[in-house]
């Protein structure tokens, strides 16, 4: 894995195929530096994630102390769903572990954006590399504003350009 | 589309658009025999009585070129013969053929000429300068990476120097060679892309073994100690990470480059596979283009379905078909669709 375990780093666990895409395009992007984000296999559902997370992912941050891990869901309109994930993620764990999503689900953010969701997954980047919310702040994503600003605090430094 | 990825299943097509783009970059670099081009038996089906058509349609500098040459073997022929070519740049003409008669368009009046019908006229008709879009278009032909690297023939050894790679990677030294005598700080590049997957690499030395004969050797480092490795001793996927990694430099150094590679996953162990495909993805962004064909899944989902086309054929006496995988109804996760072989066009 060219990933450097031991150094700061961030794995990205998509629910699905289309965050799958998402994380892709965000990954590509040239203000994202390379070797410091590893897209996961996609896991087939938001429980899932949360599952891999308890069962794999969270022995592999134990392990390696400077690696976080962002969970790529769908909302599916649930307001309580942050929460729900948040309280089962170890307390040792809580503050590299971070959840984000689209409100609904990236099939209905691609129709709004009229974008293919990878062209998303790198506009997404881009406001994170430049401070803007031209993505980040459309109405299916503006929920994540604070969990957002919590990640891009602790990657920005390692992650982006 | 920057990188573009094909997937299908085995005798969808992949390897014929290869081959496709390998006989256009052929006439690129001057070779315009039909019978060194094309044979009988690359009829579709066996069907010599429809002609064979290679069309490509490419952005060059923000204008669009447009080529195509159609070629035909009526009976009692034994060799292929021309019956059409065209090469047009945003819409207009600069060169239209049928059969032997070439038209050549100038500013003010065309010129029409003869070519024997059993040569493609693009390498012979003189270009009048750099700037000539005939130049501008066989130099690019001329300039595509086309790979499917055999490691077991990439030796490491070169008696000469080239921008030309060979399909089977066979020439990679040479390449090497090449490119670093044009281009000698394209080695920092190179540099860079092996130290992040080959952390103790110290060097690169290209050894003089005989009069013209170079061979190339690879230098670890630890605390320390040096380890010398002859390129020929590197492993499979080893070597396909040089490979890459001058494929890296020349886009930047001489691109922008078109390059295809059949299957990059091959011999890579399941780590790198994910990093080396986004590599190639990252480094062409900006500049050239990839298309890369796989059947690993590692590989598959570091593209998207805006950027993966589809292949697909019915029998091998049909026609592939090819469409982007946002445009197919996907039920479910694409690695498990493919799978169970549930695409289908």
């Amino acid at each position: 894995m060219r990933l450097n375990k031991y150094q700061d780093s961030l794995l990205v666990l998509p629910e699905d195929d289309a965050n799958r895409q998402l994380a892709v395009g965000f990954s590509v992007n040239l203000n994202v530096k390379e070797n410091a984000i590893q897209v996961l296999n996609e896991v087939g559902g938001w429980s899932k994630a949360v599952d891999s997370l308890e069962k794999t992912y969270s022995h592999i941050l134990r392990k390696y102390t400077k690696m976080r891990i962002v969970l790529l869901i769908d909302f599916d309109q649930r307001d309580d769903r942050l929460a729900y994930v948040q309280q089962r993620i170890p307390d040792e764990l809580r503050d590299r572990v971070f959840i984000l999503g689209v409100q609904s689900e990236p099939e209905r953010l691609k129709a709004s954006l009229r974008k293919g969701l990878e062209a998303i997954g790198e506009s997404m980047a881009d406001d994170c590399a430049n401070d803007t919310d031209e993505i980040w702040g459309h109405v299916l994503l503006n929920h994540n504003r604070a969990e957002l600003a919590r990640m891009i605090r602790t990657v920005k430094p390692f992650l982006l350009e | 589309m920057p990188s573009a990825l094909l997937i299908g299943k085995n005798g969808a097509g992949k390897s014929t658009i290869l081959s496709a783009l390998k006989l256009l970059k052929c006439i690129g670099r001057g070779d315009n025999r039909n019978s060194q081009l094309v044979s009988p038996k690359d009829f579709s089906a066996a069907r010599t009585e429809v002609p064979i058509r290679f069309e490509i349609e490419v952005l060059i500098q923000e204008k669009r070129y447009k080529y195509s040459v159609s070629l035909e073997l009526p009976e009692g022929f034994r060799e292929l013969r021309v019956l059409e070519e065209n090469l047009q740049v945003e819409g207009e003409s600069i060169y239209s053929r049928e059969q032997a008669q070439v038209t050549l368009a100038a500013q003010k009046r065309a010129a029409q000429f003869l070519v024997d019908w059993h040569l493609i006229a693009l390498p012979v008709i003189q270009e009048q300068s750099e700037t000539d879009p005939l130049h501008i278009f066989k130099t690019w032909l001329a300039r595509m990476i086309i790979l499917a690297p055999v490691p077991s023939l990439m030796t490491g050894e070169s008696q000469e120097e080239t921008l030309q790679p060979n399909q089977d990677g066979s020439n990679f030294s040479e390449w090497f060679s090449g490119l670093l005598s044009r281009y000698p700080a394209a080695y920092k590049r190179v540099d860079s892309y092996l130290q992040t997957i080959m952390p103790d690499i110290s060097d690169i030395q290209n050894e003089l073994i005989g009069r013209n004969a170079k061979s190339m050797v690879v230098r670890f480092e630890k605390n320390g100690t040096y380890l010398s490795v002859d390129f020929k001793d590197l492993s499979d996927g080893e070597k396909c990470l040089f490979l890459c990694s001058v494929v890296l430099a020349a886009n930047e150094y001489y691109g922008p480059l078109f390059c295809v590679w059949d299957e990059p996953d091959n011999y890579l162990s399941l780590a790198e596979v994910g990093h080396f495909v986004k590599a190639l993805r990252r480094s062409f962004k900006d500049k050239g283009q990839i298309l890369a064909t796989s059947h690993n899944e590692a590989a598959i989902r570091q593209f998207s379905h805006d950027n993966t086309f589809f292949l697909d054929r019915k029998s091998h006496l049909e026609p592939t078909l090819s469409r982007l995988l946002s445009d197919i109804n996907i039920q479910g996760g694409l690695i498990d669709n493919l799978i169970l072989d549930e695409i289908s066009l």
